[in-house]
C-alpha cells in the first residue's frame, strides 16, 4: 500500500516556488484571521508524489484499460487530440468576465456546438450551461415551470416518470418543487399508454422520459405518448442519457418532444473522469428558448471595426434570453467539456449518423454473440432477455434471476467473476424493473473481436461454480469491499488526531 | 488516411474511431440481418430522419487541431497579457507532474467506483481528497465534490435547512450577503426555489467589512452565508463572531477561498458549520470557468442530510483495507426523488487535480503560495495608492484583491487599459449597478512587480486623459 499520509519529508519538498514580491510593508492578516495551525497535510517530493499518484492509477480501471460495458454509461473511447486541444491556453487560460472581442474563437465554438445539437436533437435552442445530466434536466424543469408561471398557469405542480426512469428524474424535478407521478411500465418493459393516461391532466407540467428506454427499447409509442401529455397540456422532457443510439436516425423533436437534455460526456466522448466533469447541455423548442440560462452565444455582421478580430464573416457575441430563469453555474458551463466534444463532433461531422449505427450495431451483435456462446456452452439456461424484443438499441439488458433461482448466483456474482476475467462489469441491478438485471453497453469504439470474446467470457463464467464466485473477484487489487462496514464505521478522512 | 464511402454517400475518415467500418455486413449476417436498416425497424418512419444529417463533413485529426488552434488562438489568453483579472477565479501556476498524471488513462477514462475491487486507486484519491479538504477548513466531513463554488453554496443552503428547519424560529429562510455576486446569487436562488426558501440579505460596513447589527435579524433562520475574503476581496475579523451571534441552531456557511488557508484562519476553526468554496485555485486551470470543483465540508450534524458523494475506508473479505462509495442512501441512485441532491457526475478528475496540487504543496508551501498571493496584492496597493487619480476603496485587509476607484467610468478605463496591453480587472459595476468608478483588482502568484508598475503607469495616463492631475 502507499498511502499520501505517511510522507512527512522536509518543508516545501513537493515544488520550488520563487521567491514573493519584495513589499515595504508585510502582507497583513487581521490578527483575529491568523491561521494558527498549518495544515497538517502530508510532505512529498516530487518522485514520491508522482509514484503514490502512478500507484493508485494503477489501481483502477478505465477504457483505457480493457472493455467497459457499463450500461447507460456510454463508455466509448476519448480520442487524445481532445486532450491536447483542451491543454491550449486559448481554452485552458481564458477567463469567462474577459470581454468578447477576447473570446471570439471560444464564441464560435460555442456557436457551432448550440448549432449541431440544435440540429441533432430537432431543436431550436440550445445552451451549454448546465455542466451535468442532472443539472440539465433541473434546468430544463425550471424552463417550463417559468413557462407556466408566465402563462399564470399554477396549477401544473406534477411531473410524470416511468418507473424505469433514471434516478435523476425524480431527483431533479423534486429539486426544482415538483411532486412526481409514477407510472409503470408495461410487462415488456415499455411505456403503459393506459396508466399515462390515467395520471395526465391539468396538474401535469412534463413528463420525463429516454427513449429508447433504460432498457435499451425503442419507444415506438413516443408520439401518441407525447400527444396524451400536450393534450393535457403539459411538456414533453427527453432524458438525452441514451441519445447515443439516435444520432441522425430520429430526434426529441422528431418524437414531439419541448426539451431534452444532452450527456455530452456519454455521447460526444468528453472523458468520464472517474466519476465526473461530464457537461449537460438542453435543448428546447422555441416556446421555452427565452426561458433558458444566459448567456447563449449568438452572431450577427460584424461592424467595421470588429472585422479585425473575427474569427470568420460573422462576430459573436452572447446573449440574455429575455425571461431566462437565471444560473445554474455561476459562468458559462463546462466550457472544457464543450472543447473537447467539439473536437469530437468535428471527427465525425453528419456521419455522427454512422457512429449511432454502428453504437447499435455492435449492442445488437454482441447481445447475439451471448446468447450464442451461452447455447454453446451449455448456460442458455441460466439468464433471460430482461425484455423481449427483435433489436435492441445501443445497449440491452438480461436478467440473471434464473441463475439465482437455480444456482444462487446472482448478477453480482456475476459481474465480479467478470473482474476477474479482466473486464469492467456491466451496470447491475439497473433498471430496476428487470430483476438481477445486467445492463450492457458496449459502443461504437469496440472491435467486433473484443465482442466475440467477451461473449465467451461471459459465458464462461456462468459455469463457474456458485462457491467460487461467491468469493470472486480474486485478481483485483483488493477482494470484495464490504459496504456494509463501510457504513457502520465511518472513516471518511485521515485519522488526524490519533 | 484511410477513408471510407458510407451508403449515404458520406467521406469518412473515422476507421480510426470505429474498428467495425466494414465488418457490418458480417456482424449483420451473423445475427440474420441483412442491412443497418434492419436494426432500426422498430423506429416508425414518421419520425425518422429523412436524409443525412445537414452537418459539415467530418475531418481528420490534423485537420481538427489545426482548426482549433486556429480558433483558440484567436482567444487572448490572460498569460499572453499582463492581467489583474480575477472576481472568482484565480490563475496560479500548477506544476507540471499535475498535468502530466491526471491525463493517466486509468483516471481519465473511468467512471464513478460503481466496482470498487477496481476502483481502488480513484477511491482511496478521492478519500485523500477529503481528508486534505477537511483539515484545510478545519471540519471533519468533507466530500468528494460538487459542480463549482455557486452550486457548493447552492446547496449549502436546502442542506441547512433540511438540518435546521425544524428548530427554526424563521422556518425556510436563509440570509446571504449583499455583496454575493448576482451570477452565485442566481444560482442559489434556482437551487431554492424548489424547496420554497426565502434568501433574505445581510447588509455590510462601508468598509466592506459585515454589518453585525443586521447579522442579529439572521439569529433563528437556517442558515447564514459569507464569504473570507469576501467578494470585494476583504478579510473580515466579525465573522469569527458570527456564529455566537447566530446560535446553534442556525448554520453558519462559510465561502472561503482555499488557497487564502494558507494564511487565514480556517473557518471551521471560528464556528462555521459548513464551508463551501470554489476549489480552482488548487490545482485547476481557469477554462474559461469550467471545469471546476466545488468544495463541500461540514460538521458531523450535517452528514446525513448532505450532497454529494463521500468516499470511506473499509475493508475487503480478506480484512484488507479498501475504499468504497458509502452513505449512498442520500442518493438520487438510491433514493430518488426524496434524493438530498440530484448530484450524479461530479468533478472527480478536476478534484483530483486539486488534491495533487496539494500533496506537492504541504503546509509550508500553501503558505508560501498563500503569502505570494498576498505580497503581490500589497503591493499593488503600495504603488496603486500613490498612483493619480486612483483611490483604494476600503481602507481594509486584503488576500489577494481589492477594489480602486478611478476617474471616469471603469467600463472606459478598462477598455483603454486593453487597449494597452492590460486585462485591467473587473468592472464592479457588473455586479452592483449603481457602482459606475470602481475596478476589482486582482494578483496571483504569477502576478509580476513590472506588471503593477506597468498598470500603475496605464492608469496614471487614463487619469490625465481625464483632465485630472495628480
Amino acid at each position: 500500500m502507499s498511502h499520501l499520509f505517511n510522507h512527512n519529508g522536509a518543508p516545501n519538498t513537493g515544488y520550488s516556488q520563487p521567491p514573493s514580491i519584495e513589499t515595504a510593508v508585510k502582507p497583513s492578516i487581521p490578527a483575529g484571521l491568523v491561521r494558527r495551525q498549518q495544515a497538517r497535510w502530508p510532505r512529498l517530493s516530487e518522485p514520491e508524489m508522482v509514484r503514490h499518484y502512478t500507484w493508485l492509477s494503477k489501481r483502477n480501471f478505465g477504457i483505457d484499460t480493457g472493455f467497459y460495458p457499463l450500461g447507460s454509461c456510454t463508455m466509448k473511447h476519448n480520442p487524445r487530440v481532445n486532450e491536447v486541444i483542451a491543454q491550449l491556453p486559448g481554452i485552458a487560460d481564458i477567463h469567462p468576465h474577459q470581454p468578447e472581442h477576447h473570446l471570439q474563437g471560444l464564441l464560435s465554438i460555442y456557436y457551432e456546438m448550440q448549432h449541431m445539437l440544435e440540429v441533432c436533437a430537432g431543436m431550436d435552442q440550445v445552451t451549454l450551461q448546465p455542466v451535468a445530466g442532472a443539472q440539465g434536466e433541473f434546468t430544463a424543469v425550471r424552463c417550463i415551470q417559468e413557462y407556466f408561471r408566465l402563462k399564470g398557469d399554477t396549477k401544473r405542480t406534477k411531473v410524470i416518470v416511468p418507473d424505469s426512469a433514471h434516478g435523476t428524474n425524480p431527483a431533479s424535478a423534486a429539486m426544482a418543487g415538483f411532486e412526481i407521478v409514477e407510472i409503470p411500465s408495461r410487462v415488456d418493459g415499455r411505456i403503459d399508454l393506459d396508466a399515462l393516461r390515467a395520471v395526465a391532466d391539468e396538474t401535469t407540467a412534463a413528463m420525463m422520459i429516454t427513449n429508447p428506454n433504460t432498457l435499451g427499447l425503442f419507444e415506438a409509442d413516443i408520439s401518441e405518448a407525447s400527444q396524451i401529455v400536450h393534450d393535457a397540456g403539459g411538456q414533453m422532457y427527453y432524458d438525452g442519457a441514451n441519445f447515443n443510439a439516435i444520432l441522425g436516425i430520429t430526434s426529441p423533436g422528431l418524437m414531439g418532444f419541448d426539451a431534452v437534455h444532452f450527456n455530452l460526456h456519454k455521447t460526444f466522448s468528453q472523458p468520464h473522469g472517474g466519476g465526473g466533469p461530464g457537461s449537460g447541455p438542453i435543448g428546447v423548442k422555441a416556446h421555452l428558448a427565452e426561458f433558458l440560462p444566459g448567456p447563449l452565444a449568438d452572431r450577427r455582421t460584424p461592424t467595421a471595426a470588429e472585422q479585425s478580430t473575427a474569427v470568420d464573416e460573422f462576430w459573436y457575441h452572447w446573449r440574455e434570453p429575455a425571461h431566462s430563469i437565471g444560473k445554474v453555474q455561476q459562468w458559462h458551463g463546462n466550457a472544457g467539456a464543450v472543447i473537447r466534444c467539439w473536437a469530437y463532433y468535428r471527427r465525425y461531422g453528419s456521419g455522427l449518423t454512422t457512429m449511432s449505427e454502428h453504437a447499435v450495431l455492435n449492442a445488437n451483435y454482441l447481445r447475439h454473440a451471448i446468447h450464442k456462446a451461452a447455447r454453446e456452452e451449455g448456460v442458455d439456461h441460466l439468464f433471460v432477455d430482461g425484455a423481449e424484443t427483435d433489436v435492441a438499441k445501443h445497449e440491452f439488458t438480461l436478467s440473471l434471476q434464473p441463475a439465482k433461482e437455480q444456482l444462487g448466483v446472482s448478477a453480482m456474482d456475476v459481474a465480479k467473476g467478470l473482474l476477474d476475467r479482466g473486464y469492467m462489469a456491466p451496470t447491475v441491478y439497473f433498471p430496476l424493473v428487470v430483476p438481477e438485471c445486467m445492463m450492457i453497453e458496449p459502443t461504437e469504439t469496440e472491435s467486433k473481436d473484443t465482442l466475440d470474446t467477451f461473449a465467451q467470457h461471459f459465458a464462461e463464467v456462468l459455469k463457474v461454480d456458485a462457491e467460487t464466485l461467491h468469493a470472486a473477484p480474486t485478481t483485483t487489487p483488493v477482494r470484495r469491499v464490504d459496504e456494509v462496514y463501510a457504513a457502520r464505521n465511518l472513516c471518511l478522512r485521515h485519522p488526524y488526531d490519533e | 488516411m484511410d477513408f471510407i464511402i458510407h451508403p449515404q454517400g458520406v467521406v469518412i475518415p473515422m476507421v480510426d474511431q470505429l474498428p467495425n467500418l466494414g465488418r457490418e455486413e458480417e456482424m449483420l449476417k451473423a445475427m440474420g440481418l441483412q442491412n443497418i436498416d434492419d436494426l432500426f425497424a422498430d423506429i416508425p418512419d414518421d419520425v425518422r430522419f429523412k436524409g443525412p444529417l445537414p452537418l459539415r463533413p467530418p475531418q481528420s485529426e490534423e485537420e481538427i487541431l489545426s482548426d482549433a488552434r486556429r480558433l483558440l488562438g484567436a482567444n487572448i489568453a490572460m498569460g499572453s497579457r499582463t492581467s489583474f483579472l480575477g472576481a472568482g477565479l484565480y490563475r496560479n501556476y500548477i506544476p507540471a507532474s499535475v498535468f502530466q498524471l491526471v491525463t493517466r488513462g486509468e483516471f481519465l477514462t473511468a467512471y464513478t467506483p460503481y466496482q470498487p475491487e477496481v476502483s481502488q486507486g480513484m477511491l482511496q484519491a478521492m478519500w485523500e481528497f477529503q481528508s486534505l479538504i477537511s483539515e484545510l477548513v478545519g471540519l471533519p466531513i468533507a466530500n468528494l465534490s460538487l459542480y463549482d463554488g455557486s452550486t457548493a453554496a447552492a446547496e449549502a443552503l436546502t442542506c441547512a435547512v433540511r438540518v435546521h428547519n425544524r428548530k427554526a424560529t424563521q422556518p425556510n429562510t436563509v440570509f446571504v450577503s449583499a455583496l454575493t455576486p448576482p451570477d452565485k446569487m442566481s444560482v442559489m436562488e434556482n437551487y431554492c426555489q424548489g424547496a420554497e426558501i426565502t434568501i433574505k440579505t445581510l447588509e455590510h460596513n462601508a468598509d466592506g467589512t459585515l454589518n453585525l447589527d443586521s447579522l442579529k435579524e439572521a439569529a433563528g433562520s437556517c442558515g447564514v452565508y459569507l464569504e473570507q475574503p469576501n467578494p470585494l476581496g476583504v478579510l473580515d475579523e466579525g465573522l469569527t463572531m458570527t456564529k455566537e451571534i447566530i446560535g446553534e441552531h442556525t448554520a453558519l456557511i462559510v465561502g472561503a477561498q482555499p488557497v487564502s488557508l494558507g494564511m487565514v484562519e480556517a473557518p471551521g476553526h471560528y464556528g462555521a458549520d459548513i464551508v463551501v468554496g470554489e476549489g480552482q485555485p488548487l490545482g485547476s486551470p481557469v477554462t474559461a470557468g469550467g471545469p471546476l470543483y466545488g468544495i463541500f465540508a461540514c460538521s458531523k450534524p450535517y452528514l446525513r442530510l448532505m450532497p454529494g458523494r463521500i468516499v470511506g475506508r473499509s475493508i475487503d473479505v480478506d480484512g484488507n483495507e479498501a475504499y468504497c462509495l458509502t452513505l449512498s442512501t442520500r442518493e438520487q441512485h438510491i433514493r430518488r426523488h426524496r434524493a438530498t441532491s440530484n448530484i450524479c457526475t461530479n468533478e472527480t478528475l478536476i478534484a483530483l487535480m486539486g488534491a495533487m496540487h496539494m500533496a506537492l504543496l504541504g503546509p509550508e508551501g500553501l503558505h508560501d503560495l498563500a503569502y505570494r498571493n498576498a505580497a503581490a496584492c500589497q503591493k499593488a496597493k503600495e504603488i496603486l495608492v500613490d498612483t493619480p487619480g486612483v483611490r483604494i476603496v476600503h481602507n481594509a485587509s486584503h488576500f489577494n484583491e481589492f477594489a480602486i476607484e478611478i476617474e471616469g467610468s471603469a467600463e472606459a478605463c478598462l477598455a483603454y487599459l486593453d487597449g494597452n496591453g492590460i486585462i485591467g480587472g473587473f468592472d464592479l459595476g457588473r455586479w452592483y449597478p449603481s457602482i459606475t468608478n470602481q475596478i476589482l483588482i486582482t494578483t496571483t502568484d504569477q502576478t509580476t512587480e513590472q506588471d503593477i508598475e506597468a498598470l500603475s503607469a496605464q492608469l496614471s495616463m487614463w487619469t490625465s486623459h481625464q483632465g485630472v492631475s495628480a
